[in-house]
């Protein structure tokens, strides 16, 4: 089987448990032939998808504000983008959007965006409602889950989902009609002779 | 047959059993590159022999200088002589361009093979297969088809055939050992004649020229089969020298051997060294004459399964009618003619160079027998060394009881030399190692073995005798060359050779001895070095390489060792016997620190690398010229760049560039593909870049980028900041939470980066910053003990990074981003070079963002660029994108474009190119043209001192290329250059 590499970034404000969420998906059925990783903010996993591994090299940024600037070196090239938003904290969904408008206005193009509402163990003192986090996410085409890092709730199927959408090695012409598109101006480039 | 041993009997430890696996490997391996050398080395014979046992073995490894020089009764090393005297792995070697053929189809295949003899072999590349295949020509009899193609498994670092458990360290190695023993092969490999007799290294390179076409050639034809002339006259001139009665005489007895009857021929020439023959009489006689020598090894395969192999040989036997076979493949005779044609066959191998072709016939069961993969046969009584307890053949890997598809784990080859102490002795159940049989490897054991006879038992340093040659050894002028003798004639048998590189310098090979031996000047002691940190090993390792060849062997060992040392804190524990040789003193610390080295399998790789580097130095070669040129315009010419960052794209591009020029070019030779497994090229040639471009600019590059940032006030501004956000809290950087390093730590992680500074490869520069930040998780969990993602690990890097204070840090950063190699931006390394990027950016921004908490537009463009070169989709250069060609269109008013693609040097200027193109396109008024840019709609005259295939680089080093071409048109003519359709530069 043919391995790809994906790399997936992972976006939303500190706390919401970004990597809470890829430390679960990457530990819980622990692959011992993959070198491990030094430390769980750049870690990988490889699943089998069809006819192909994909091995997802995740990458976690800094949530806080003042990394922010930094954020387009980590989700340049990227396959997918998760952005993670806490149910319990509106505010984290309102940096989510930002996410999803930077993504539309910088990221690459065809990268499939997953909105991922963490901590839904603690729906008691859910902000955030799941009907209008999932409309949202229809309305911009991206794939939308509730998990549970904690729990360990639809943490893999978060992957499963992004592995759907990655259009297949075969034919990479093939549009994935789901996928959320983003779409990048290229800047002129300069032109300079020595 | 339990009775005699030719071996060394002494008290077994426990471990015990695996050296005597060792030995057999030594054996036969010694026996292997005897056969290969066929260089009449006597000493060991002259010499007092410590242990009887081994006298047999090793005697037996000498067998053919017993016959050549018992006879003269004056030992004549051969040295002389050495020069004529090639292995089948030289002759290999030089003759790749003939049989390894990986382009060339089946059918091809099939064309040249069936017109030669049996066991007549290539390397191609098979098309439904997707990998190397080792086309044999087998025999015609039965329905069985008559060309065998069997796969050649490539893991990391070592080539196999499939279902062997024999792993080489390059093609080279393996087809030679299957000349010699056929292991899975039906038998073994056949050289064409014209190679297997050539003389001279300028027969074989008069046959290596022919290349494919060697087949169609007569000389493929060429049969040696007159008495008198038994080898290929016609290819072989110079042959009057002082050797050749002797060698005509062997070669004629051989060739009466092989007239009396084929089947004669293939009488081992192993036998004859047991003058004793005690252990190998009854052997023959149980096996039905199938086992002809010793082998320790082989025997007990063979046992294993007697009842299978008495079929198999007996049938191989039956199939053999005398004269079918040209030469002594089969390992079946009958006893008598064996006897009788010993001495034939070993004063023709000694004689002819056709050892190759007098194989040590091996009874192990054909292939189709399930039976011979699982590792471990029972012991044979008949073969002491291998005592009951080492049942344990050819894997010595956990995996090596299982008789499962494992032929990636390859032999694990315990040729490290002996532990030196008793209280040394290793758990070596617990310490598995998974080595090669790189006959390199394994002479190392040989080599000890062969201390022995050379040394008398005494503890001397080892090198006392090679180097001052005080041994005492009768014949005062041969000191020298006795040393030699004794330790490297078997691996050095290619050190006669001049042209390859990894055959000659890395005494390696050979174990410690040789090297003083051939450079007592250069000596080193190794535990000079021993206690260096890491970081200064790589660099030192990096440095090393570099050195004079005379210490490659030093080299080499230190390297290989010290790495394993550092790193792998000795994973590989094997050790021999301490009991079966006794050893020099002064060698056994050698040894131990050495035991590292096999586990490593770094050789193949730094060989190749060692000759690329090589190449790259020669300016008479193609690409060195190319690489030699860049580096010295580099070198004058840094100012033509306005960046840093446009500076080191350059060097990048010209990396890749050099990388697919040397997959395609044929420069390199033998072809890389021969050396190195197919998945693990990009990544040699990408080391070896860094060697050959990197490392003579390492000290402009610097320069260069200080330079930039000065000019451009950013080094100031970086310095001012710097100091600023070393004197903030932890807090203030967005540490929350966690607690920082302390400032021992800090001083540790400074120190490293300091190392960092000393390397040039990128690539060790990088691994040097994950060393950083696996430290700097490791001190945020132990004081927690949970995992951090970024949100705590960026802030803490950025702290750290404030606190060492190091503004060179963030040249270091940008070098190792631009020039790292692209395919591991996406992986771990990227990220923290990502992460690294970003802190040191936050932290040259550190006023800014205090007052607006925003990152300069200019390092976001920074970012956004270096990002979009990174994902450009650009296509692999192709042979017009390389230096040495640029397509310039003549434009004229009435007759439209035409292109010609001219071979320009890099460095030609435009004045040059112009003059050039004034002849290409017979201009009659060169005075009224110039050579032009076009690029989008924009036009550009070039200035006459300007060097066209510079542009053409740096354009195409551009994140997103934009189309250009170059025309060469008539100045004041007034054209419409926009709408000229002209061909792309």
């Amino acid at each position: 089987m043919a391995i790809r590499e994906l790399k997936v970034c992972l976006l939303g404000d500190t706390g919401v448990g970004k990597s809470s969420i890829v430390c679960r998906f990457v530990q819980d059925h622990f692959d011992h032939n993959i070198s491990p990783t030094i430390g769980a903010s750049f870690l990988t996993k490889t699943v089998p998808f069809g006819h192909e591994l994909h091995k997802f090299l995740i990458w976690d940024t800094a949530g806080q504000e003042r990394f922010h600037s930094l954020a387009p070196m980590y989700y340049r090239g990227s396959a997918a983008a998760v952005i993670v938003y806490d149910i319990t904290k509106l505010d984290s969904f309102q940096t989510l959007k930002k996410w999803v408008k930077e993504l539309k206005e910088h990221g690459p193009e065809d990268i499939v965006v997953a909105i991922a509402g963490n901590k839904n163990d603690l729906g008691d003192i859910r902000e955030v409602p799941m009907k209008e986090a999932k409309e949202f996410a229809e309305s911009i085409a991206a794939i939308f889950i509730e998990t549970s890092a904690r729990n360990a709730v639809n943490v893999e199927e978060l992957f499963q989902k992004i592995s759907k959408q990655i259009p297949p090695l075969q034919n990479p012409e093939v549009e994935s009609n789901d996928s959320f598109k983003l779409t990048q101006q290229p800047p002129p480039s300069t032109r300079r002779c020595c | 047959m339990a009775s005699s041993s030719p071996f060394p009997m002494r008290p077994m430890d426990r471990s015990g059993s695996f050296f005597k696996l060792i030995d057999a490997f030594a054996s036969e391996i010694g026996e292997l590159k005897q056969e290969m050398v066929q260089t009449p080395s006597a000493a060991e014979d002259k010499q007092p022999v410590v242990f009887q046992g081994l006298e047999g073995e090793v005697s037996r490894l000498y067998l053919q200088s017993r016959h050549c020089c018992r006879a003269g009764g004056e030992r004549d090393s051969g040295y002389d002589s050495l020069g004529r005297r090639m292995s089948v792995l030289d002759r290999l070697t030089r003759t790749h361009t003939v049989w390894l053929l990986l382009a060339l189809g089946e059918e091809e295949a099939r064309r040249v093979l069936l017109r030669q003899p049996p066991g007549v072999f290539m390397v191609r590349r098979s098309a439904t297969l997707q990998r190397k295949v080792l086309s044999v020509r087998l025999d015609d009899d039965g329905s069985a088809p008559c060309i065998g193609d069997f796969p050649v498994k490539e893991s990391q670092y070592t080539f196999s055939l499939e279902d062997s458990w024999i792993s080489f360290a390059d093609l080279f190695r393996l087809v030679a050992f299957y000349c010699i023993s056929r292991d899975i092969l039906p038998f073994t490999l056949k050289l064409p004649d014209a190679i297997a007799s050539a003389k001279t290294q300028k027969e074989l390179e008069e046959v290596a020229h022919l290349g494919a076409g060697f087949w169609d050639s007569a000389l493929s034809r060429q049969r040696p089969c007159s008495p008198s002339r038994p080898l290929s006259r016609t290819l072989s001139p110079q042959r009057s020298d002082s050797r050749q009665p002797r060698e005509s005489r062997g070669a004629q007895g051989g060739d009466r051997g092989r007239q009396a009857g084929c089947g004669n021929v293939s009488a081992p020439p192993t036998l004859r060294a047991h003058p004793s023959g005690s252990s190998l009489r009854p052997e023959r006689s149980q096996s039905g004459g199938a086992l002809c020598f010793v082998n320790p090894l082989f025997l007990q395969a063979h046992h294993h399964r007697q009842g299978e192999s008495l079929t198999a040989s007996s049938r191989s036997r039956d199939a053999k009618a005398p004269g079918a076979l040209p030469s002594s493949r089969r390992a079946p005779l009958t006893s008598a003619t064996r006897i009788q044609d010993v001495e034939h066959c070993t004063s023709k191998v000694a004689a002819n160079g056709k050892s190759c072709l007098t194989p040590p016939p091996r009874p192990p069961p054909p292939r189709f027998m399930p039976s011979r993969r699982p590792a471990p046969p029972p012991p044979s009584p008949a073969v002491p060394p291998l005592s009951p307890a080492a049942p344990r053949p050819p894997s010595m890997g956990a995996k090596s009881s299982s008789p499962a598809k494992n032929a990636t784990a390859p032999i694990a080859v315990p040729s490290n030399p002996p532990p030196p102490r008793p209280s040394k002795k290793p758990d070596l159940e617990a310490h598995r190692c998974h080595i090669a049989l790189d006959d390199e490897t394994i002479a190392k054991a040989i080599s000890r073995a062969k201390l022995a006879p050379c040394q008398p038992a005494g503890s001397f340093p080892a090198n006392v005798p090679m180097e001052e040659g005080a041994g005492g050894p009768p014949s005062p002028a041969g000191t020298n060359r006795r040393g030699q003798q004794c330790f490297s004639d078997m691996s050095m048998s290619t050190s006669s050779s001049d042209s390859l590189d990894y055959s000659r310098s890395p005494g390696f090979s050979l174990g410690l001895p040789p090297t003083p031996a051939r450079r007592p000047g250069t000596h080193r002691d190794p535990t000079e070095d021993s206690s260096e940190e890491e970081e200064e090993e790589e660099e030192e390792e990096e440095e090393e390489e570099e050195e004079d060849y005379g210490v490659g062997l030093e080299n080499d060992l230190e390297n290989g060792l010290r790495r394993p040392f550092s790193t792998r804190r000795r994973k590989v524990g094997v050790r021999l016997s301490r009991g079966s040789f006794i050893l020099p003193r002064a060698l056994k610390g050698k040894f131990r620190r050495m035991s590292g080295v096999l586990g490593s399998l770094v050789t193949p790789e730094r060989r190749a690398i060692k000759k690329i580097a090589e190449l790259s130095r020669e300016k008479g070669s193609y690409f060195g010229s190319l690489v030699q040129d860049y580096i010295g315009f580099v070198q004058e010419n840094r100012n033509c760049h306005t960046t840093a960052t446009d500076f080191l794209q350059t060097i990048r591009q010209f990396m890749t560039q050099m990388k697919a020029y040397l997959r395609q070019s044929s420069e390199l030779d033998p072809p890389l593909e021969s050396l190195i497994p197919e998945d693990e090229i990009d990544h040699v040639l990408e080391k070896a870049m860094h060697k050959c471009v990197l490392k003579p600019l390492k000290g402009v590059l610097e320069v260069a980028l200080h330079d930039f940032q000065v000019s451009s006030g950013a080094w100031r501004q970086l310095k001012e900041n710097l100091a600023l956000a070393k004197a903030k809290r932890p807090l203030e950087l967005g540490v929350d939470g966690v607690v920082p390093p302390d400032p021992v730590a800090i001083e540790k992680i400074r120190h490293k980066f300091l190392n960092m500074r000393k390397m040039y490869s990128p690539e060790k520069k990088v691994s040097l910053l994950l060393r950083v930040c696996k430290l700097i998780y490791t001190i945020m969990q132990d004081n927690s003990g949970r995992m951090y993602g970024a949100d705590d690990f960026l802030p803490m890097l950025t702290y750290v990074l404030a606190q060492c204070d190091l503004p060179q840090l963030d040249a270091e950063i940008q070098y190792m981003m631009e020039l790292l190699d692209p395919s591991l931006l996406h992986g771990e390394e990227g990220y923290y070079l990502t992460s690294a990027y970003g802190a040191m950016s936050l932290i040259k921004n550190f006023q800014e963002e205090q007052a607006a908490r925003v990152l300069s537009s200019e390092t976001r463009n920074t970012l956004h660029q270096w990002h979009r070169r990174r994902t450009a989709q650009r296509a692999a250069p192709s042979v017009d994108d390389f230096q040495n060609y640029l397509r310039v269109a003549l434009q004229e008013v009435d007759s439209g474009c035409t292109a010609k693609t001219l071979l320009i040097q890099p460095y030609s200027t435009t004045e040059e190119v112009c003059s050039l193109c004034a002849y290409k396109f017979r201009i009659a008024d060169p005075e009224n043209y110039a050579l032009f840019l076009l690029t989008g709609d924009t036009s550009q005259q070039l200035a006459p001192d300007t060097h066209p295939q510079l542009i053409k680089t740096e354009i195409h080093s551009r994140p997103r290329a934009q189309a250009f071409h170059f025309t060469y048109r008539r100045v004041v003519a007034n054209l419409n250059l926009h709408n000229a359709n002209c061909p792309s530069g």
